[in-house]
């Protein structure tokens, strides 16, 4: 079917109203540079607060469940031909079926399941030989067909599970690591995109069934920053298995999360169940959270208000609740005599998904390292620190990762190359990026050159001094090769012959016989380095370059012990 | 909130009553069109060239708005037509026309529409039958050949028998739906109304292929072994062998009038008196199909109905008081009124908002286990007793045997009676009885044939004819047969 892009489509211009139902994504966040500046702005304005506001108040429990929904990389939309790249036009990726014509159909896209099937691998889930799409009822502008086409009786993945370390930024109370369920992953259409201008509203239906995927984890977290450690942690596994296109920063991926509390010493009092855990508080869900922040601070706000609440003798109520960055309360959305019925019923346009063994065989041979194996290789095999190994796999989105290796390579087999490399990859040429206020490009400094450079400085025939200062002058923009720099600025390291340092050290001591008396005498030790710095200077004076430091003192210490025994 | 239908009709070609006496369409083609454009390629020579063909207005037309008979659609012209239409555009037809209907097919009489009612050219105080009424009185009056309704529980069987016409309902999967306007998806077909089995047969065979836009489309290699499977059928081919006619006993129903009982009865002897059996069979499900399909019908019409939100195409109100001027204070609080579905959504018909009531109840989360669910497992029982009458297996069951002693295709009344006057229709629920005897064919997707027993100034008797899914030919072949013979003539003169 050719995707339909009727120039009628071109820009829909709403008149003004008011929508018969709330949903989350209804109010477009604003962006989060906005918001973040915003909220160091009220940091300022209200100096430290007294308490540890993650600290639960003694005598309560937590329980998180979250679900994620996130933008999958494909090609196609769920349903259509049309194209999923963000197109710069609005209205210009769009299908028929897309904008909800009478009489099309839904085509589903075989090919959406790969980034689908590898993001349920990543997290360990059983994927399901047989699935279907059921429709999910609810009006809003941005919905066109008036359901949503998702997976809710039968997901085709199901029961998996993720470890979360103390690495990952979980709460100390959870020790060294935490797993947490997985309960389903599902896809899903998403929606389109509302820009409001004063009382008008205009939608862009390029978005409009992109595929989604959502994913629900059982209420197995404790602790606020265990629950922004976990979103964290699911949306640098879905980069590195390429199953996402972008990440939180940029909208592609959302997070709704559950909250409860109950006290710790009434075991058995709280009746609430979900996902098969039982005994739990009455939970809220706080919808459309979009950076780990919010994640972790809406949870905090949540759970103190549901304690307060409780504490006043009152109850909580089941209900859809929002939070903005910056805010120290949520706020209600609708009640549940205002909850959506969402009267699922199976698409009977769509058969059933059937995924092979064969395919599924085929995406976990092929399936990309996950960033807990990358970091296990990066500390054990490259002699990173863990620190580093994290720093470099949360960069850039792999691109610093990829430019690490493509170093190491490079560098050939010396034993120590994977640390060093580290140090000028993360360190060095970092530091000129970040001092610069550069973001980060592979290609300003290729490495080619970096591995030249590191090269240098592992076998000695360069100094870091000196290596440091090549970096720079590249960075800067110096045209010419890292060898014909070498040999113009005069940085080789020239082999120095000890009798040169032999004679310099002998005419400064011999300059200098007080001093020496001081030393020997008088045990002031302090005085060696002073002796190595007189040295060097008359080294450079007499015309050589690059002493060695660490030779000059060796030589200082043996005269001066000669000098002793005297 | 305005009451439904009291909004302006869109300007649209309309016929005038005197060119369009009973109200059948709903737009037309100028006389112009009828002359085949000239094109360098040569018309093609089949059965339907030149043959003016009129489409029922859910059917997808770029040369025609499709109404659906709805104040929602009032001037709507989908940029694509429906893979049916575009079919009979390459074989040659001319469309007439497309026709009235029960909004959205939502009803028996076709009197639920938004441009007015249909009225039986056999004798127009009558029912033409619904929802393809439209359609059918078009052909019953000539002023078109052959029509394409839509059947989802006997829309296009009924006005047949109602006005004397030969109406087809194929197999499910069989006639692509892209561009069919969903009421029903999972029952929803388009069907063929025409006043002789071969010109229905004509335009079925022309509609009648594998389509990968319709996702339920049935599949080449479906068809295949289709075609297989009936190329193998034993006892050869009708009409040289005799017939296994299946009556089942559950549709001797006490609301049957003595003359469908004496039309149904005098066929099934002239059929036994040339050598053909006749098998008491039994569906116990023929009762609670009626009520399961009033279930998923209007549960699936509620979710197909959502896209009509005025927001990209169709009828949207102008903005309420409330939200367009802001008296005083400008952040006034949402009320019901200043929404911008209610009052658009209001202006759907009568019936039709039943319907999506009933649907979106019996969907709810309190209900769903009772009503949609309860009636999906009737729906699985209704399948399977009709396999377990019919010779031929289920193409769709993989290596399923055909039953033993079973038949070739069951012969039923198409309603229980002649159409009612239609200022006597019954209202509501009252009137879904008459589908009782259409509907397990549409739950059982098997195709399903009406074809006349007499017309008269009491308007049309018609018998139906039911196949296994797949067996479109035979349900045609013995529809023609009925015909050829003079059987049902003679039995509706008894």
């Amino acid at each position: 079917m050719p995707p339909i892009l009727t120039s009628a489509l071109a820009r829909w211009r709403i008149a003004s109203f008011v929508c018969a139902s709330q949903r989350h994504a209804s109010t477009p966040p604003p962006p989060l540079r906005k918001q973040l500046k915003d909220e160091a702005k009220r940091k300022r304005a209200t100096p430290a607060q007294t308490a540890n506001p993650h600290r639960i108040k003694p005598g309560w429990e937590l329980t998180v469940g979250i679900e994620i929904h996130a933008e999958l990389n494909t090609a196609r939309k769920l349903f259509s031909t049309a194209s999923a790249e963000p197109a710069a036009e609005p209205n210009t990726n769009v299908a028929l079926f897309d904008l909800a014509y009478p009489g099309t159909q839904p085509h589903f896209q075989p090919a959406t399941l790969v980034p689908a099937i590898r993001a349920a691998l990543a997290l360990g889930c059983q994927i399901q030989r047989k699935s279907g799409f059921d429709r999910k009822h609810y009006f809003y502008q941005d919905q066109p067909n008036g359901y949503q086409i998702t997976q809710y009786y039968e997901p085709f993945a199901k029961d998996g599970s993720l470890t979360l370390y103390d690495y990952d930024g979980i709460a100390p109370e959870d020790g060294q690591a935490i797993t947490i369920g997985i309960k389903q992953v599902q896809m899903e259409q998403d929606t389109a995109k509302t820009l409001q201008q004063g009382s008008t509203f205009l939608l862009d239906f390029n978005r409009v069934s992109h595929p989604l995927v959502e994913i629900i984890t059982l209420p197995h977290i404790h602790h606020p920053a265990t629950a922004a450690a976990c979103v964290r942690k699911i949306q640098a596994i879905l980069k590195s298995v390429n199953a996402v296109t972008a990440g939180m920063e940029l909208g592609g991926l959302r997070a709704d999360v559950n909250v409860s509390v109950r006290r710790t010493d009434t075991t058995g009092s709280d009746t609430h169940s979900y996902h098969g855990v039982t005994g739990l508080g009455q939970r809220t869900e706080i919808k459309n959270l979009s950076s780990f922040k919010a994640v972790e601070d809406a949870i905090v706000a949540e759970r103190d208000r549901q304690i307060a609440v409780l504490e006043k003798g009152g109850v909580v109520e089941g209900e859809t609740r929002g939070w903005t960055l910056g805010n120290s309360e949520t706020r209600k959305l609708r009640g549940k005599e205002g909850e959506v019925d969402y009267r699922y019923m199976p698409d009977p346009d769509l058969p059933p998904v059937i995924i092979g063994d064969e395919l599924v065989a085929r995406l976990r041979e092929t399936l990309p390292a996950l960033p807990d194996e990358l970091s296990d290789e990066l500390t054990t095999k490259f002699g990173l620190t863990i620190k580093d190994a994290k720093t470099l796999l949360s960069l850039d989105d792999g691109d610093r990762l990829d430019y690490y290796f493509d170093v190491v390579d490079q560098l050939g087999g010396h034993a120590d190359s994977g640390r060093v490399a580290g140090n000028w990859v993360l360190h060095e040429l970092g530091g000129l990026f970040s001092k610069a206020e550069a973001t980060w490009d592979s290609i300003r400094v290729p490495s080619a050159t970096l591995a030249r450079i590191v090269s240098g400085v592992l076998s000695s025939t360069l100094t870091g001094a000196s290596g440091k200062k090549l970096l720079s002058l590249i960075f800067s923009g110096d045209a010419r090769s890292v060898d014909t720099i070498i040999k113009e600025e005069g940085m080789a390291v020239q082999p120095i012959d000890d009798a040169v340092y032999t004679a310099a050290v002998e005419r400064v001591l011999a300059t200098n016989p007080d001093v020496v008396e001081a030393v020997v005498r008088r045990g002031q030790t302090g005085k060696v380095m002073w002796f190595v710095g007189q040295a060097l200077r008359a080294l450079a004076a007499g015309g050589v370059a690059h002493a060695r430091p660490e030779r000059v003192k060796e030589v200082v210490l043996q005269a001066l012990d000669a000098s002793r025994k005297e | 909130m305005p009451p439904p239908h009291r909004i302006p009709l869109p300007r649209i070609h309309r016929r005038h009553h005197s060119t369009n006496p009973y109200n059948a369409f709903i737009s037309s083609t100028p006389s112009a069109a009828y002359t085949p454009p000239a094109t360098p390629i040569p018309p093609p020579n089949t059965p339907l060239t030149h043959r003016p063909i009129a489409i029922k207005d859910n059917i997808s037309t770029t040369t025609h708005p499709t109404t659906c008979a709805s104040a929602l659609l009032p001037s709507y012209t989908p940029p694509f037509d429906a893979t049916c239409v575009s079919h009979l555009r390459r074989a040659g037809a001319v469309i007439t026309g497309k026709t009235n209907m029960d909004e959205f097919g939502m009803g028996s009489d076709s009197l639920y529409s938004a441009f007015g009612p249909v009225s039986n050219p056999a004798s127009p105080l009558l029912s033409a039958g619904g929802s393809s009424g439209g359609s059918a009185a078009a052909v019953a009056s000539g002023a078109a050949w052959a029509a394409l309704g839509t059947d989802t529980g006997g829309s296009v069987r009924l006005p047949a028998a109602y006005t004397g016409l030969v109406g087809f309902k194929p197999s499910y999967g069989v006639v692509s739906r892209w561009g069919v306007v969903a009421y029903a998806n999972s029952l929803d077909t388009v069907g063929v109304l025409g006043s002789r089995v071969r010109d229905v047969r004509a335009v079925f065979d022309a509609i009648s292929a594998h389509d990968p836009l319709d996702p339920t489309s049935l599949s080449p290699a479906t068809r295949a072994r289709l075609a297989d499977l009936l190329a193998a059928r034993a006892g050869g081919r009708f009409p040289r062998a005799p017939l296994r006619i299946g009556v089942p006993a559950e549709y001797n129903v006490a609301e049957l009038t003595p003359g469908t009982r004496t039309a149904w009865r005098n066929t099934l002897q002239a059929l036994h008196q040339r050598g053909h059996t006749f098998v008491p069979v039994s569906l116990p499900s023929t009762r609670a199909a009626l009520a399961a399909y009033y279930v998923l019908a209007p549960a699936e019409a509620s979710s197909n109905l959502a896209k009509y939100d005025g927001v990209r195409y169709g009828f949207r109100a102008s903005p309420s008081k409330g939200s367009s001027k802001g008296e005083g204070s400008s952040e006034k609080e949402a009320t019901e009124e200043d929404t911008l579905y209610a009052p658009i959504r209001a202006h759907f018909g009568p019936e039709v908002a039943r319907r999506i009531l009933l649907g979106t109840f019996s969907l709810s989360a309190g209900a769903r286990e009772n009503y949609f669910v309860q009636a999906q497992r009737v729906r699985r029982v209704v399948v399977r007793e009709m396999d377990g009458v019919f010779r031929l297996p289920r193409v769709l069951v993989e290596g399923a045997a055909g039953a033993d002693e079973g038949v070739d295709v069951l012969l039923t009344p198409t309603a229980p009676g002649p159409p009612p006057k239609r200022d006597e229709v019954p209202r509501g629920v009252g009137a879904y009885v008459r589908d009782v005897f259409t509907v397990p064919a549409s739950l059982a997707g098997v195709p399903a044939g009406s074809v006349p027993v007499k017309v008269g100034e009491e308007g049309g008797i018609g018998l139906q004819v039911i196949g296994q899914f797949g067996d479109d030919g035979l349900v045609l072949d013995v529809a023609g047969y009925l015909e050829e013979e003079g059987l049902l003539a003679r039995m509706g003169a008894a």
